[in-house]
């Protein structure tokens, strides 16, 4: 690797270190692991999740209808 | 009288930053450090504080001026609220640890309306108070910024759902295994250790087994994770299948060797009757401020103390008696009383760093008064423990203690007995009273009516 390429990959690195969202205040380790499977979770679980309010507002208002 | 000689921090806080415990001049209080204020003035002025209050859900606290030694760091000093008696999730039933599960989801749905996030889930943050779970971490919130995963997320699931999700579908014992992991069960672990059908199901094949396995794939690795964000609504979709899930989560005692124990004595009725009489006046003698059913049961004679405005401690071995005892606290709405779990030939040590993070039993003691009835038999012969250590146990546990001893003649001893070689020749109520007497003074005796059984009321020589 180039002098030059080395300084790039370093700079890079660290911006992409940077760019990483630490959280406010954690002092227990989230888990790379765990972070990613909250972010799959959230894209399958978001949708129905919804649609399951949606439906609880519905079926209150016919509870009170009756 | 100088603040060095009294004021000293409480070993079980030194993980979190933003404050920690100290005792001085025989109170508890929790420092708040300057690294934590802006979230602690959000907590308080957002209504999150008040809400949490008002519904039982964090446990009261006034701002004090008192300082610690390290007050360099300091930006408050609080008192809260005092809890009567500290447990641990190993101790709990399933129901218990259940609840404590589905109180910190709450808490956690609560906060993000405040728009704070619960920043650890542990399952020691979470105690008993008057029957209830309630959270005791003051400092267990952070601003919550759009976008962000939830922290704790790992850690509730490591505390709470692995543990009840092995306690229903594996084997209730296996709680046991968070007193050997004080940060929870290892996913990992957990997911070898259940049954095939848990994939089946899909918040357990993602909370569990997934989460095992993509904690595995990531292991020692960064993510860039700017582009990378979770919607509010995701995060709260998340909460709200872990929520589903704890839910779902059942067990049923059966089976268990004690859970029938009170259809299963060689009492009569008289004799029943008898033993509450000598318990009621042992109780209205002495009044005692705390009690200890040891072996407890599901609570019978626990309930002769509680039912008086006694803080009482009901500890019994077996798993289904204090889950019914547990359930029935809850039915009730019994506020004195608290059943745990406990083996009393190997009762909870202190654990975590320096062995000191969580209390062992003999620590959390002393007790005012001990209930010991029908159980000196099974320490002194199923678990060869001689008279002489049992006494001088029980002289270190509590200044009052009420004692049944059961003679070799008695049906129940003849069972124990059964199996196995009488080799327990001092099993005499002689040495019994011998023994007993070196630590404590005889106060009152009687011999239970329609039994061979005497019960003794013992008070400790100082």
């Amino acid at each position: 690797m180039s002098k030059m390429k080395l300084v790039k990959s370093t700079i890079i690195s660290i911006f992409l270190l940077a760019m990483l969202p630490l959280p406010a205040f954690a002092y227990i380790d989230p888990g790379t692991g765990s972070y990613v499977l909250q972010i799959i979770l959230a894209g399958i679980l978001a949708v129905p999740f919804v649609l399951k309010r949606y439906w609880v507002k519905i079926r209150n208002i016919f509870k009170k209808s009756n | 009288m100088t603040q060095k000689n009294i004021n000293s921090r409480i070993p079980a806080s030194f993980r979190d930053p933003s404050g920690f415990l100290f005792c001085y001049d025989g109170k508890i209080y929790r420092q708040i450090n300057r690294i934590y204020q802006e979230h602690y003035e959000h907590l308080m002025e957002s209504g999150l504080y008040d809400f949490l209050v008002k519904n039982d859900l964090i446990v009261p606290h006034v701002e004090v001026d008192i300082q610690s030694e390290e007050k360099s760091k300091s930006y408050k000093t609080i008192e809260p609220e005092v809890v009567p008696f500290i447990s641990y999730p190993y101790e709990w039933c399933f129901s218990q640890l259940k609840y404590a599960a589905l109180v910190t989801l709450r808490i956690q749905k609560i906060a993000l309306d405040y728009g704070m996030s619960l920043k650890d889930s542990s399952a020691y943050n979470i105690q008993f108070r008057k029957g209830k779970p309630i959270l005791i971490d003051t400092l267990s919130f952070e601003k919550y910024r759009e976008g962000t995963p939830w922290v704790a997320y790992k850690q509730f699931c490591q505390h709470f759902l692995g543990p009840l999700v092995l306690m229903s579908h594996t084997d209730i014992r296996l709680n046991q295994l968070l007193r050997i992991y004080i940060d929870g069960i290892p996913l990992d672990l957990a997911s070898v250790l259940l049954p095939f059908k848990t994939r089946l199901n899909l918040s357990l094949l993602s909370h569990i087994h997934l989460h095992a396995a993509t904690q595995k794939k990531y292991e020692d690795k960064s993510i860039n994770s700017a582009n990378k964000k979770i919607s509010r609504t995701g995060l709260m979709a998340i909460i709200d299948n872990l929520e589903s899930a704890v839910k779902k989560l059942q067990w049923k005692p059966q089976g268990t060797e004690w859970g029938e124990y009170y259809s299963d004595t060689n009492y009569t009725e008289e004799a029943v009757n008898h033993k509450k009489q000598f318990v009621i006046e042992c109780l209205e003698i002495i009044r005692p401020k705390s009690v200890w059913d040891m072996g407890a049961n599901t609570g019978l004679y626990s309930r002769l103390a509680s039912d008086r405005g006694i803080p009482t401690v009901a500890f019994d071995i077996d798993s289904a008696a204090v889950e019914k005892n547990y359930l029935t606290c809850v039915q009730n709405k019994e506020q004195n009383i608290l059943p745990l779990l406990l083996d009393l030939t190997n009762p909870s040590p202190g654990i975590g760093w320096e062995n000191t993070e969580r209390m062992s039993i003999l620590q959390r003691g002393p007790a005012d008064m001990i209930f010991a009835l029908a159980l000196i038999h099974h320490l002194a012969i199923s678990n060869n423990v001689p008279l002489a250590k049992i006494a001088e146990f029980f002289s270190k546990l509590c200044n009052f203690l009420i004692v049944e001893f059961v003679p070799k003649s008695d049906s129940q001893v003849q069972r124990l007995l059964a199996t196995r070689e009488d080799i327990f020749s001092d099993y005499t109520q002689e040495v019994f009273e011998y023994e007993f007497k070196k630590h404590f003074a005889i106060n009152r005796f009687v011999k239970i009516k329609g039994s061979e059984r005497i019960l003794y009321l013992l008070q400790r020589k100082v």
